[in-house]
């Protein structure tokens, strides 16, 4: 009795909220110069699974999610996907973050094959996660790079910019999005100007200077950069005042409204204007255009459960936007897999996961773009592009992108 | 006499000596380490480039690059490995890890050489290229920048290392002379002073001490033969001054 009283209070135990709980795993940059990013899509999954849980969960079951910081760097993202897969016993990883780390991800779920661990709707449109031998493993909801980078350069094209030039982020991420461009040029009978590079994990408050001069001498068009947010940002405000005047285009992982919120700051402080001239290719429709019916229930359920105070894994002082692509975008991952898990019964075994998914076929989410993972495992294929004008919109004309 | 005189000059021997010493040593040191290290350096440069060159194959052939560029990544993480590229078959670079562009030097040389490269690069320093053909050449080569100051820091640190040494051996030396000195030269002061005393008690002044000197006198060593021969002459000069 004495030793069973010792191992019930002093062995440690893991605390879960419910035992009876679906657990979901997620690693993502919760601190550092991509924390917006990591914060976003959570708390947009989050608010979703917030709803589900209070109204009953899935077939009377909650579901958890347990977050870990990665800071953006593959060798966190290993040792947390580990963490997840042992000691908390996930039912499936959900809601990644970075090419960067999913190429150090990916060859550890092939160890964790015979167990079907997959991962759902990662935030890149990295092609690793799209191509043998890992599109067994992963799902995406989301389109791929090459589909964005292929948008943008084609819509560039043909508004006059033949001569694009790219900054890209100096790991997989960077030279997927540089491969995306170039075989988007090689089909339009262009080739890249010029180019440069950054380090993982740049600062905004970071110089520039060095990647414009390198890309002015190309005396390019239009620059695209493969990009997280802040040395994004930190490119697009050196740019302009070394009197870059074309386009700047980013993809989707930049994130435009974090980008907007710190060209902002820098405007009032500079007096300059950093923000006109931008192009984001997004792989969500408007998160204001309450026509749409999804994001008619993202904002009501965002304001319903987002609007708490911080807790982990978010860092105290986070306060993110109301509404955003990120946080929309998991959001979606979150309704998308709670669908996936519905359909599933009400003891889920990871060994129908594949099964279920790919049977998925013209499903409607409410985003007026059917799902279908028949035949791929990728669900979505729409890019959407916004620009900066009096707030942030989308682009319906490219006309007054002629050059 | 005194025991300073003698210690300057065994000192300044020795400093001689061991400053040639130390010159030769280093510059031996220099050019075996230089040499070694070198040879390490471009064989470990070699069998790591043959390895990346050879996973990189499958990677190419049935992968894409952006998982090329993790495999690359994944290298810098050697504190020797400055730099990577990857070339296709023309010389195009496929794959890098240069930080903000790759230097002009390398895009204007013949990238797809795979011979061993000394060379030295605005932001990068001074490197020791050495590159791997993929399948052969028909996929391209490998190249990667071993860091060449690593050799200079190994050098500095093992001929620093070799000063240190001769250097405390040095100050032990002159301090072990300057006490052997210091021993042989006290006798001959007491002979010194012996001499004088003699010389006084010639002109009128008070008898020598006989007891140091005796203790000398009986000394089986060269200053035991001086101790006598002084004796000896102390003994004649009376006679030969009173005639």
């Amino acid at each position: 009795m004495v030793m069973w009283t010792l191992l019930v209070f002093v062995v440690p135990q893991q605390a879960y909220a419910n035992p009876d709980a679906i657990r979901l795993g997620m690693s993502a940059p919760f601190t550092g110069t991509s924390r917006n990013i990591g914060s976003e899509l959570y708390r947009g999954a989050e608010a979703y699974f917030d709803f589900i849980n209070s109204t009953g969960g899935i077939n009377g079951r909650p579901i958890e999610l347990i977050a870990y910081d990665d800071q953006y760097e593959p060798e966190l993202a290993i040792k947390n996907t580990l963490r997840l897969l042992h000691q908390d016993q996930v039912f499936t990883l959900f809601n990644y973050v970075g090419t960067a780390v999913m190429s150090r991800v990916l060859p550890l779920l092939e160890k964790f094959k015979d167990e079907k661990a997959y991962l759902f709707f990662p935030f890149s449109g990295a092609q690793p996660l799209r191509s043998p031998p890992y599109d067994q493993l992963t799902f995406n909801l989301r389109a791929s790079y090459r589909e964005e980078t292929a948008g943008l350069v084609n819509h560039l094209v043909d508004t006059g910019h033949r001569r694009i030039a790219v900054l890209y982020q100096g790991d997989a991420y960077g030279r997927d999005g540089w491969v995306g461009i170039r075989s988007a040029l090689a089909a339009r009978g262009a080739k890249l100007v010029g180019e440069a590079t950054y380090r993982r994990n740049s600062h905004f408050t970071d110089s520039f200077v060095p990647q414009v001069a390198i890309l002015e001498r190309s005396t390019p068009d239009a620059i695209i950069c493969i990009a997280a947010y802040a040395p994004a940002a930190g490119f697009i405000r050196d740019a302009r005042r070394e009197k870059f005047k074309g386009p700047i285009a980013n993809v989707s992982f930049a994130g435009f409204d974090n980008i907007i919120s710190l060209l902002q700051a820098a405007e009032k402080e500079d007096g300059r204007d950093y923000t006109t001239g931008l192009i984001n290719s997004t792989v969500v429709s408007d998160y204001a255009d309450e026509r749409i019916p999804a994001i008619r229930e993202y904002r009501q359920l965002m304001q319903q459960y987002a609007q708490k105070k911080p807790h982990a894994p978010l860092e105290t002082d986070y306060k993110g936007p109301a509404f955003g692509s990120i946080s929309l975008e998991g959001f979606l991952n979150a309704k998308l897999l709670v669908t996936i898990l519905r359909r599933m019964g009400k003891d889920p075994v990871r060994a129908d996961i594949h099964r279920v998914v790919s049977g998925i076929e013209n499903l409607e989410l409410g985003i007026g773009a059917p799902v279908t993972f028949r035949g791929s495992n990728q669900g979505q294929h729409s890019v959407y592009y916004k620009t900066y004008q009096d707030g942030i919109t989308p682009i319906s004309d490219w006309a007054r992108w002629q050059r | 006499m005194s025991g300073a005189h003698l210690f300057r000059g065994a000192a300044f021997g020795i400093f001689v000596l061991f400053g040639v010493i130390a010159v030769a040593t280093s510059v031996l040191c220099v050019r075996t380490v230089d040499k070694q290290l070198t040879s390490e350096y471009e064989e470990n440069g070699a069998q790591i480039a043959q390895a990346l060159a050879s996973s990189s194959e499958d990677v190419l052939v049935n992968r894409d690059l952006s998982t090329m560029q993790a495999l690359i990544d994944q290298y810098m993480s050697i504190r020797a490995i400055k730099y990577i590229y990857l070339v296709d078959e023309k010389g195009e670079i496929l794959v890098h890890t240069f930080v903000p562009e790759v230097p002009a030097a390398i895009r204007a040389s013949d990238m797809t050489r795979t011979a061993i490269v000394r060379r030295d690069l605005a932001n990068v320093g001074a490197v020791l290229e050495v590159g791997a053909p993929i399948l052969g050449g028909l996929a391209g080569s490998v190249h990667l920048g071993m860091d060449s100051s690593l050799i200079g820091l190994k050098i500095k640190a093992a001929v620093g290392q070799q000063v240190y040494l001769i250097s405390v051996i040095f100050i032990l030396s002159i301090m072990l002379s300057a006490l052997l000195l210091r021993r042989a030269a006290r006798p001959l002061k007491v002979l010194e002073q012996y001499i004088v005393s003699l010389h006084a008690t010639a002109s009128g002044g008070a008898q020598p001490s006989e007891a140091r000197f005796e203790a000398l006198h009986n000394r089986r060593d060269e200053i035991g033969a001086l101790a006598r021969a002084v004796r000896a002459l102390a003994n004649d000069k009376p006679s030969s001054g009173r005639g």
